[in-house]
């Protein structure tokens, strides 16, 4: 693990105390270490299942200050003074006991994995419901994922607990719960289980800020080859806007391709361009989101109808998401006499973590907004004035300070 | 799928998050619940220098109520409002929303102002409280302004947060009885973010409402003035009124192409109407509700 390979000059890691199932302990830990990790790696607790990493399958949930919640979505350091029980602290636990004999009666489980999680949900379950209906029992566990089971085994387990203890006069827990009842009366605070409200120990907690990691140069990132000459694009849309200037001026700036990148937030250049041939780089960011793309693209004009096609093909700077796209562009009269309409229609194919996020609809918003932007610095430089202020976020000034920096983008703090 | 490195601090108390929010160089993200940022961390597309979590702020994690509205922290839970641990001014509405939000290990720790300044389109809150009619109250060093929830979210993942400024609570306007509320949400998963979400606050007394389409992967869609959706008039008919074409040329000239998608878009938002019409036949939970509304 990382934690134990990090650097000593730069010793990230912060003291963090925790009761896990039951037992105190302190250990030091990456601020990046989630609770998770924490309890498989340095607790050797490795009942705790780890799937997807990003909370979608259930595999990691446990219990944080007796609620249930994501192992892999909770950083320790943000935990200190919570109680964690992991699977292995459900051995003495009644209503665990319950459901693991419940599990192995039903065939509730085949290869394991998401067993233990399973039965940390289950058991929420059991003492949220008031009674065994299976509709709540299946939106209950739909956070859990199980690809053995078909989760008819599992359903019936927990139906069959919950009856029984209703059965022996055990009622669910009510909110804020009452004396005798499954949640034996304790009273919540508000705000994220696992997180305490300041203390002096917590507001302690400062680790040094990390030394920025050397961006590569841009030069050296991998630059992508050439578009597949059968390429198809996986996504398409279509966008226009209107310039107050006559067509054939407008055609004859997007012949100018540094003019057209200038125009283009986050675009930047790499050696001078050919007529038709490009090579630099795109920032584009979604929200917190944000990465450099970097590679070539082909243009191809055709003067008479006053359209064109550029292709093009990039990749991030790790080289983790890779794109391929094209636009086809055509510049045609507008309403107004002496004005053009520009019409744009976009195909790209998006690989790799970002395709994972990138929802398509959430790239044509950006689309959406690079394109309205576009259309003002093109407004302005046909003007002959200098191209208006860029949106924050978007400005390629700004890029390029960002890179000298480190490769984080500047996106503002929040969430 | 582990975070790059990052740096961590945990303030105790606002003031000392907005110090050190001015003073802070580079690229700073803060946390409350992460159910949101965790996974983009996790997956790398975010990769700040330093992480702040703000859990530890006593007044981010308050709920109370000024006049009729409700005002809570930044740091409620989801599960706080689903399990009636904060004052209730929507005669359940806000808890039936939170308890059909994803999982409740993931409602657990998710907040209502992480939703809301992570701003994914297709999230329940933006949707949900646009149609309740909310404002955030946003804190900065130089004090604290208000904005209509609808102003405050301007696009996909993209608010109207400046430098240095954090949202500090949520005020929702309470609803009164005379009102009426629906709210459907389509996933063709349980749990999942919504395909669609039709949101409608109408009150057919004073022939006034508003109605939102939701998870349309930009800013909701919003009807200030739902008028037009029932053919010029909301009266107690209203639900019978309710016109498809209208929505549908709605979402026509707010870009989307696919008739499809329109059709969806449409039918979620007819079904939060008829929803709001019998209120009676939608008793909670909505965890249950919710699988034969997406059916």
């Amino acid at each position: 693990m990382s934690a134990l390979m990090a650097d000593p000059s730069r010793d990230q890691r912060m003291p963090v105390g925790l009761t896990v199932n039951g037992r105190q302990i302190r250990a030091r830990v990456e601020p990046r270490t989630h609770l998770g990790d924490l309890v498989r790696d340095s607790l050797d607790l490795t009942g705790t299942h780890l799937g997807c990493e990003h909370g979608i399958c259930g595999a990691c949930t446990i219990l944080l200050d007796g609620e249930p919640a994501r192992a892999c979505l909770t950083f320790a350091g943000a935990c200190e003074g919570a109680s964690v029980t992991t699977i292995e602290g459900l051995d003495d636990d009644e209503i665990a006991g319950e459901l693991r004999a419940a599990f192995n009666r039903e065939h509730a489980l085949q290869c394991g994995y998401c067993t233990p999680g399973m039965l940390v949900a289950a058991r929420d379950l059991v003492l949220r419901l008031p009674e065994p209906d299976e509709r709540r029992i299946r939106a209950g566990l739909s956070g859990n994922l199980c690809r053995c089971t078909g989760y008819v085994g599992i359903v019936r387990a927990v139906r069959g607990v919950i009856a029984d203890r209703r059965a022996r006069g055990i009622p669910a827990g009510g909110q804020g719960g009452e004396r005798g009842d499954e949640r034996g009366g304790d009273k919540r605070g508000l705000g994220p289980v696992g997180a305490r409200i300041g203390t002096a120990a917590t507001a302690a907690a400062r680790t040094p800020l990390a030394q920025p990691v050397q961006a590569s140069a841009p030069a050296a990132a991998p630059v992508r080859a050439e578009i597949a000459p059968d390429f198809r694009p996986a996504q398409s849309f279509a966008q226009d806007f209107s310039v107050s200037h006559p067509p054939e001026a407008v055609f004859a700036l997007f012949g100018d391709v540094a003019a057209v990148a200038a125009c283009l937030p986050g675009a930047v250049l790499s050696g001078a361009p050919s007529s038709d041939r490009v090579e630099g780089g795109l920032e584009v960011r979604i929200g917190p989101i944000s990465a450099l793309f970097r590679g070539r693209a082909r243009i191809e004009r055709d003067e008479a109808a006053r359209s064109g096609r550029i292709l093009g093909a990039g990749s991030d700077a790790g080289g983790r998401s890779t794109t391929e796209g094209e636009i086809r562009y055509r510049v045609g009269p507008g309403t107004v006499p002496g004005t053009a309409k520009v019409e744009l229609a976009v195909g790209y194919t998006l690989k790799g973590p970002l395709a994972q996020f990138g929802r398509p609809g959430l790239v044509r918003d950006l689309a959406g907004r690079l394109t309205a932007e576009f259309a003002r610095n093109l407004e302005a430089r046909l003007a002959g004035k200098p191209a208006p202020e860029a949106a924050p976020g978007l400005n390629p000034l700004r890029l390029l300070l960002d890179l000298l920096r480190a490769r984080w983008a500047a996106w503002r703090g929040r969430s | 799928m582990k975070p790059a490195p990052f740096a961590f601090e945990r303030p105790r108390d606002l003031a000392a998050l907005l110090d050190r929010l001015a003073e802070v160089e580079g690229a700073v993200k803060l946390i409350a619940g992460g159910q949101s940022l965790g996974p983009m961390l996790n997956l790398r597309l975010v990769e700040p220098g330093l992480v702040i979590d703000i859990t530890g702020i006593p007044e981010l994690r308050q709920a109370r109520l000024d006049g009729d509205s409700l005002v809570l922290g930044a740091c409620v839970t989801h599960a706080d409002i689903e399990d009636g641990r904060v004052p209730d001014v929507t005669g359940g509405a806000m808890a039936r929303v939170a308890s059909a939000i994803a999982y409740r290990p993931v409602r657990n720790r998710g907040t209502v102002g992480g939703s809301l300044v992570h701003a994914d389109p297709a999230a329940d809150w933006v949707t949900a409280l646009t149609a309740l009619g909310a404002e955030v109250e946003i804190a900065g060093r130089s004090g604290r302004r208000r904005l209509a929830l609808e102003d405050f979210v301007t696009g996909a993942l993209d608010v109207a947060l400046e430098p240095g400024e954090i949202l500090a609570a949520v005020r929702i306007p309470a609803l009164p009885p005379s009102a009426a509320w629906g709210y459907v949400k389509h996933c063709a998963k349980l749990g999942e973010f919504a395909h669609a979400i039709g949101a409608v606050r109408l009150e057919p007394g004073a022939g006034t409402g508003r109605a939102v389409i939701g998870a349309i992967e930009r800013a909701p869609l919003l009807f200030a003035d739902a008028r037009p959706l029932f053919g010029g008039r909301i009266g107690a008919d209203f639900a019978g009124r309710f016109d498809a074409a209208a929505a549908d040329a709605a979402l026509r000239s707010a870009g989307m192409a696919d008739p499809v998608d329109r059709h969806v878009h449409v039918t979620v938002l007819a079904r939060a109407v008829a929803q709001a019409a019998r209120p009676a036949a939608h008793p909670a939970p909505v965890t249950s509700q919710r699988l034969i509304e997406a059916a």
